[in-house]
């Protein structure tokens, strides 16, 4: 309904991401009057894909699917989406104190006996996070002894050999787009547990980026929002929101100036950072607001590397790179089922992302260039497409791959993450139990979300 | 392939050096799990039981309920045991493949990749 350019809903869902997409396709598949609002002209959040001039099909954020994550496959299936498993023939590439060599299997050999303490550390991690509550992390025994520390002060205390200790550091940068030293280590463990496990975060066969989408993973985003049509609305950013009393107010910048949606209900499906951009009335509850300003994005670029040919398998190399230096220190394959073209996606992150970040153009892609040469070799010199992911400046995301924790937040904010507040709910893959951080989670976060919202309507 | 025999002999030594391995140990405390081993050419089973943080004898067969399955060929699974094969690496091509639950299986795989690495 509308009235005087004002619209009114029972829900507004705020981020067409896979959390605000499924929150309200559950929803209206109830019959409730929901609406989403995206301030991007485009809906799927941290999951984007794009085809290139080259013709190359490239995710330009989340993109893999492995075992467990079983709500993604679920929607895969729903709209006939399939999937075809990551590359994994022949070897690594390990580059490690300017040494390049090659090895098969999860992890890097080339000093086989750190490679065995990095396993028994990453082993312990897994161990220690199966004694970490989901549903209250803060609750978990020596929770707040736990998260007085980072993930690198324990790896400090756990690590003699430089080696095992990068070899970590390059996972968890990969995984998180943060240094260990950034991470407090309750979260990390709730994260590990979530998502079954360093180890079965790391893989490929059989882990975290076990399959990929033909076609690429923001096409299940954009069915959802098919299913939604006209109640998905794009380029509409929720500046403010008022909640004081009667119906939310909730205050849009749209491609065609201000205007104002109300709703009983409101979700809002984004990282928790950035609901500290929009501008409450009354002001969220002290913990709440702590969480957006102390949980902050981490910091990375994704590259895709399009060549003519997956050259590297002419090699018997898998695509896998992992470096203890320089700026892209982990890549996969990631070329096309068909091979039509050779496609390396690689991670700058944390530290480096930063780093990068501060560079110009010519001497980030020259610093980028550099490394998959010192990788693949001199063939990885020219690709047909270089493309640089640079998620810190997206406005509407400002980092990634997912939230990071600081020491101290869980335990003293951490409540704050799914507890409504009057009329306004949160979702995103941040709030999810299982698989957080992931598209997986993101879908869970809707399911709790939606139901919590229907319980609050039919009050 | 490798007949049964080998595989047995290749266990016994496997068996020794992971017993001795302190790393390996520490990684056993507490996990007490029956293993079936089932080669996919030779259509034979073993049986492998981890108890008091030590590997046990090899059994012929499958004896009692398993909490893992490990499939592999009769080659594989002799050259694993000698230390020729990395079994991360055949872990990831399909060529080994681990049934169980998710903490069983990530732990047989982390402490097959130790015993690998560390001998």
């Amino acid at each position: 309904m509308s009235t005087s350019g004002e619209t009114a809903h029972d829900v507004v869902v705020v981020g067409a991401g896979f959390a605000g997409l499924n929150t309200a396709c559950i929803l209206a598949r109830k019959g409730v009057d929901v609406a989403v609002l995206e301030a991007r002209p485009r809906v799927g959040g941290r999951v984007c894909t794009e085809q290139r001039p080259s013709g190359a099909v490239i995710d330009l954020g989340g993109q893999w699917i492995g075992p467990g994550q079983d709500r993604l496959q679920e929607l895969a299936d729903r709209y006939g989406v399939t999937t075809f498993p990551t590359y994994t023939t022949g070897h690594g590439v390990e580059v490690r104190e300017g040494k390049h060599s090659t090895y098969g299997g999860l992890v890097p050999t080339s000093d086989p006996a750190a490679a065995a303490e990095g396993i028994e550390a990453i082993f312990d991690l897994d161990l220690a996070s199966q004694d970490v509550s989901l549903h209250a992390p803060w609750e978990t025994t020596d929770a707040t002894a736990l998260d007085d520390q980072t993930l690198g002060s324990w790896l400090a205390g756990r690590l003699e050999s430089p080696a095992a200790r990068a070899m970590i550091d390059t996972a968890v940068k990969g995984i998180f787009g943060a240094e260990p030293g950034e991470l407090s280590l309750l979260y990390t463990l709730f994260y590990l547990r979530s998502g079954g496990g360093l180890m079965n975060l790391a893989r490929t066969t059989g882990g975290a980026q076990e399959r990929r989408f033909d076609g690429g993973a923001q096409q299940l985003a954009l069915r959802l929002a098919d299913e939604l049509g006209s109640r998905v609305v794009l380029s509409a950013a929720v500046r403010a929101v008022d909640y004081g009393g009667g119906l939310v107010a909730l205050h849009v910048d749209g491609a065609d100036g201000e205007r104002m949606v109300r709703a009983r209900q409101v979700v809002i499906a984004m990282p928790p950072a950035l609901s500290a951009r929009i501008a409450w009335s009354p002001e969220l509850p002290p913990a709440r607001q702590h969480l957006a300003m102390r949980a902050p994005m981490g910091a990375v670029i994704k590259v895709h590397a399009v060549y003519d040919r997956p050259f590297w398998r002419e090699d018997e190399l898998n695509g896998q790179l992992v470096a203890d230096e320089g700026a892209l220190r982990l890549t996969f394959d990631d070329s096309p089922q068909d091979a039509a073209h050779g496609v390396l996606v690689g991670f700058v992150a944390g530290r480096q992302c930063q780093e990068l970040e501060r560079m110009s153009d010519a001497q980030r892609r020259q610093v980028i260039l550099d490394d998959l040469v010192r990788a693949f070799g001199p063939r990885a010199e020219r690709p047909i497409d270089l493309h640089e992911q640079r998620w810190c400046t997206e406005p509407f995301t400002r980092g990634g791959p997912v939230t990071i924790f600081s020491p101290g937040m869980l335990t003293s904010c951490g409540v704050a993450l799914r507890e409504p507040v009057g009329p306004i709910h949160w979702a995103g893959t941040e709030t999810a139990l299982e698989w957080t951080g992931y598209i997986d989670g993101a879908l869970s976060s809707g399911i709790r979300a939606a139901g919590e919202v229907a319980a609050a309507l039919g009050g | 392939m490798a007949t049964d025999e080998e595989i047995a002999e290749a266990y016994a030594d496997w068996r020794e050096r992971c017993n001795a391995n302190d790393r390996l140990r520490r990684m056993l405390r507490g996990w007490e799990r029956t293993v079936h081993l089932r080669t996919t050419d030779t259509d034979t089973a073993f049986t492998v039981v981890v108890q008091a943080q030590l590997l046990e004898p090899l059994q012929a067969g499958a004896v009692g309920q398993p909490d893992l399955v490990v499939t592999a060929t009769s080659e594989d699974f002799a050259d694993m045991f000698w230390g020729d094969l990395n079994p991360s690496e055949k872990y990831m091509s399909g060529e080994i493949v681990l049934a169980g639950s998710q903490d069983d299986v990530m732990r047989l795989d982390a402490m097959s990749m130790v015993a690998f690495l560390d001998q």
